[in-house]
């Protein structure tokens, strides 16, 4: 009988590890490659793990709640009887992951290489990985041993100190980034007082997942960007007559249309005029990126905590498209379905936690962003026209900038742009693609 | 038949570095030696020709120096050259020794023999009354390199000296011809000079210590064994020697022109090769190079599987230091961990008279790494209190380091203590230290070590203890002057 273990594949960039939702398979099931394995809740998204391998499920190895680490064996499969095994690839990755996983993580994969030194290949013995210092890179003999310790090829990381130098701190923020993507934050390193405990009056648990991604989010923004917050009112009174006029074309498409998709669309005519929203800092090269795409991220509260899915070229798309994406990821971000890449790219966010309270917030700003826009609940308030005092509909706006790159009056300007936009409705026509 | 972890082939400075460390990891460990532990390095190299120049130095500072300093030496300063050797012999058991206890101290195993490979997994230890077999899991291969003998020239290591003959006489010569310019060349020449013998030396190249050290440093050396009466002969082939009685008559053809000299004694310097033509190596399919080192990579694995090569059969340069330091990289590789030789710098001392001492980069390579504009300055041992004090003014510390960036590339120092000066350089370039981070660490007074400072100082133009023209500072404003 020939039994296989199967190792956890990459499944995403920086993804170390899971923590399992349910299996799919049981033990005596017969499964087939690319079969469905397990639930995964990583700390970017939900994913589903295919096989790679056919045959009978022997053993699981992990039960519901555990974490189970990339690279470590999570299921033994009997592959006795599949011949199809043999031609099966490498272990797929994971359905989710959106690109393949480059060779900086890929070189982590431990038991084929673990110590370098015995596994000399008869043509390729002469590689060493990761390659030796080139001459003219500038690293501490100490860090130069750090970095090869930690799997990174130094000649890669980019050096943040005098004269280009690549510092510790370069090597650790390297550690298990990918050639594409950002690198991984690592918080620094401040001593937090230490936490005096209340014996049996608390209940502990792990800070992982998603809640784990959340606060290593947060702290990098709040860490990077200094923050600042403008604040301002806008009567709505025509937009909420506009939507209730298109409610029922809307319900005729099944669409429930939200004051999102307007405040998007408002937003992607301001935008446009002050294209400096849509550009991020480069932090490394120290360079500021503008960007040509408009992708908005929403922020949407999930059962597992905050989730930003992405609507992509958001500024091609009519009121009742952006209606129909937000609906359908809204609703995928509660159910914990989101893919990875839905999660990505955004180049500006908005939040509308006025849907569910408080009249005004700063949030903070999803890096690397340079603003974030915030709306809140829409109230009667008593206002004077003319003279006269007359009620209408208000709603609050926000913008929450990286005083970095966008100063005060600049952010005035912006929401006072906004304003006239959300204000008169039918100007947002005279800026429609 | 022994089974061990890792069994080390050689018990030079790479060999039983390797060895303790590979022990101190926990692997057991063989260490096999032909000769005496230590190897060439502490047994007929560094260590007794830094014993005879240390000797040969106070011998000369007594003809030459004593006097100005008001000493009255009644008679001549006499020279026991049996007595000498037997001193420099007690050095070298001392080291050797330790070597050993180093060893035992560590629980490895050490076999006196001569190995050879049966296969790439088995090796031979062929000692005086028996013959064994060995098997380990990993071999590092450490069994260094020995003098190139030229064409007539066969040493017999009386008259027609190697460095391990020349180290041994326990009678000095009237007159020694020295072939070869090197530095081994030049060591042993130069102390041989200051004991009293007449020394002519025979170099190919147009000039001494070629392609070796920084021509500026040279020159300073050149100048002073011209001054202490060492006959340098450049461009200068030795054609062969007929025996005349005692001595022997040497036949050179220099710059085209054939000349005789008259000697008793021959020593060929002209380099040293890699003993890779010894234990079967070829036989079990190793890859060897056209200069004879084993074929390795960055971490000093060769085509084979589990066998390693460190020290002189891995490459040049064939420094004690740099086998040591793959020693230690090598052991640490077997254990399991990632390391790499990815040193910036191997350092290079030669105990001439002053001494010489170089890291980092020469102009020329700065050049051909990419670094087009240079800063390049120089700080006097004269201008030193320290070296005036010592009457040891010859020679320079020069600096040159990217001239956008500041950072240092290279450091040549000629003068006295050069190889002890030179370690804060190699940490300088290591660390990939900027000349204000030389010049804005505090040197004690009165030391050698100012002169560091100084050259750094000097390299960005405004060193104290000399007067750099053109005259900067008044056309510098404050801003530059302070700018680090």
């Amino acid at each position: 009988m020939a039994t296989k273990e199967i190792q956890l594949p990459e499944i995403g960039e920086g993804v170390t590890e899971g923590e399992l939702v349910r299996w799919l398979v049981k033990v005596g099931d017969t499964i087939k490659v690319d079969q469905s394995l397990v639930e995964l809740m990583t700390d970017k998204a939900t994913v589903e793990v295919p096989s790679p391998a056919a045959g009978t499920v022997k053993e699981l190895k992990f039960k519901e709640g555990d974490v189970i680490k990339v690279g470590g064996t999570f299921v033994v499969v009997d592959d006795s009887g599949a011949a199809a095994t043999k031609s099966a690839p490498a272990p797929a990755p994971a359905k989710t992951t959106a690109a393949p996983v480059p060779t900086a993580t890929a070189a982590k994969a431990p038991p084929a290489q673990a110590p370098a030194a015995m596994s000399a290949g008869a043509n390729n013995w002469a590689a060493v990985q990761p390659p030796p210092m080139d001459v003219n890179v500038l690293a501490t003999p100490s860090t130069r041993r750090l970095a090869r310790e930690s799997n990174v090829d130094i000649n890669q990381v980019s050096g943040s100190g005098l004269a280009g130098r690549v510092t510790r701190d370069d090597v650790i923020r390297s550690q298990g980034a990918t050639g594409a993507g950002p690198a991984v934050y690592a918080p620094p390193r401040v001593e937090a007082p230490s936490f005096v405990s209340q014996q049996g009056m608390e209940v502990r648990e792990p800070l992982r997942g998603v809640r784990k991604k959340i606060a290593e989010n947060m702290q990098m923004a709040k860490h990077i960007i200094p923050h600042f917050t403008l604040m301002d009112e806008a009567n709505v009174t025509p937009l909420v007559r506009m939507r209730e006029e298109i409610k029922p074309a809307a319900e005729q498409r099944g669409l429930k249309v939200t004051y999102m998709p307007f405040v998007m669309k408002a937003l992607m005519a301001t935008i446009r005029e002050f294209p400096k929203f849509n550009s991020s800092i480069d932090d490394a090269a120290q360079e500021i990126v503008s960007k040509k795409y408009f992708n908005v991220g929403f922020a949407a509260d999930t059962p597992n905590g905050l989730m930003v899915p992405v609507i992509k070229d958001a500024d091609r798309k009519t009121i009742f498209q952006l209606s129909a994406e937000i609906m359908d990821l809204a609703k995928r971000a509660r159910d914990g379905k989101l893919k990875l890449e839905e999660m990505k790219g955004a180049t500006f966010t908005v939040t509308n936690i006025g849907s569910v309270g408080g009249t005004y917030a700063t949030p903070i700003i999803n890096h690397p962003e340079v603003a974030i826009f915030g709306m809140y609940k829409i109230q009667d308030r008593p206002y004077v026209v003319d003279g006269q005092l007359e009620i209408a509909k208000f709603m609050n706006f926000t913008v929450t900038c990286d005083h970095r790159l966008i100063d005060g009056a600049e952010a005035a300007r912006f929401l006072a742009a906004f304003i006239k936009r959300i204000e008169n409705p039918g100007l947002l026509m005279m800026d429609m693609i | 038949m022994s089974q061990f972890d890792v069994c080390v082939i050689g018990a030079g400075p790479g060999g039983y570095v390797a060895a303790i460390r590979s022990a101190q990891l926990g692997l057991k460990t063989v260490v096999i030696e032909r000769e005496k532990l230590g190897g060439v390095c502490l047994n007929v190299g560094c260590i007794p020709s830094k014993a005879m120049i240390a000797a040969a130095h106070f011998l000369h500072r007594m003809q030459h120096d004593a006097a100005t300093m008001g000493f009255e030496i009644k008679g001549d300063v006499k020279l026991d050259s049996k007595k000498l050797q037997t001193w420099k012999q007690s050095v070298c058991d001392k080291m050797s020794g330790g070597v050993q206890q180093l060893l035992k101290g560590n629980s490895v195993e050490i076999m006196a023999g001569e190995a050879s490979f049966v296969d790439a997994k088995t090796l031979q230890v062929k000692s005086k009354d028996k013959t064994e077999k060995i098997t380990a899991k990993n071999y590092i291969i450490a069994t260094g390199s020995r003098p190139i003998e030229i064409p007539g020239f066969a040493f017999d290591e009386k008259d027609i000296l190697s460095s391990t003959g020349a180290l041994a006489l326990d009678t000095l010569p009237q007159s020694l011809a020295v072939i070869g310019g090197g530095y081994i060349g030049l060591e042993i020449g130069s102390y041989m000079n200051q004991l009293g013998v007449e020394v002519h030396v025979f170099e190919a190249n147009d000039a001494l210590l070629k392609g070796v050290a920084d021509p500026e440093v040279v020159q300073v050396v050149a100048r002073k064994l011209k001054k202490d009466g060492v006959n340098v002969y450049l461009k200068s082939l030795a054609q062969g020697f007929t025996k005349k009685g005692k001595q022997y008559e040497l036949k050179a053809k220099t710059d085209g022109k054939d000349q005789t000299f008259t000697v008793d004694k021959i020593l060929v310097t002209v380099g040293r090769k890699p003993n890779s033509d010894q234990m079967n190596l070829k036989g079990i399919g190793l890859q060897i190079d056209e200069k004879g080192f084993i074929k390795v990579n960055a971490q000093r694995k060769t085509n084979l599987p589990n066998i390693f090569a460190i020290g002189d059969i891995a490459g040049q340069p064939m420094l004690a230091h740099k086998a040591s330091h793959e020693g230690v990289m090598v052991a640490e590789i077997i254990s399991g961990k990632n390391r790499v030789y990815d040193a910036k710098t191997v350092p290079a001392v030669i105990f001439t008279n002053p001494e010489i001492a170089s890291a980092g980069w020469t102009e020329e390579e700065c050049k051909a790494h990419g670094h087009t504009q240079l800063k390049i300055g120089k700080f006097p041992f004269g201008a030193n209190g320290r070296a005036v004090s010592l009457m040891e003014t010859d020679g320079f510390v020069k600096m040159i380091a990217d001239a956008k960036t500041d950072v240092l590339l290279g450091v040549h120092i000629v003068g006295i203590e050069a190889s002890n000066l030179i370690s804060e350089a190699v940490l300088a370039i290591e660390m990939g230290a900027r000349l204000q981070d030389i010049a804005l660490s505090i040197h004690p007074h009165p030391t050698l070590g100012e002169t560091m400072m100084e050259a750094a100082e000097a390299t960005l133009g405004h060193a104290i203890h000399i007067i750099q023209k053109p005259l900067t500072m008044a056309s510098k404003t404050s801003e530059q002057l302070t700018k680090h």
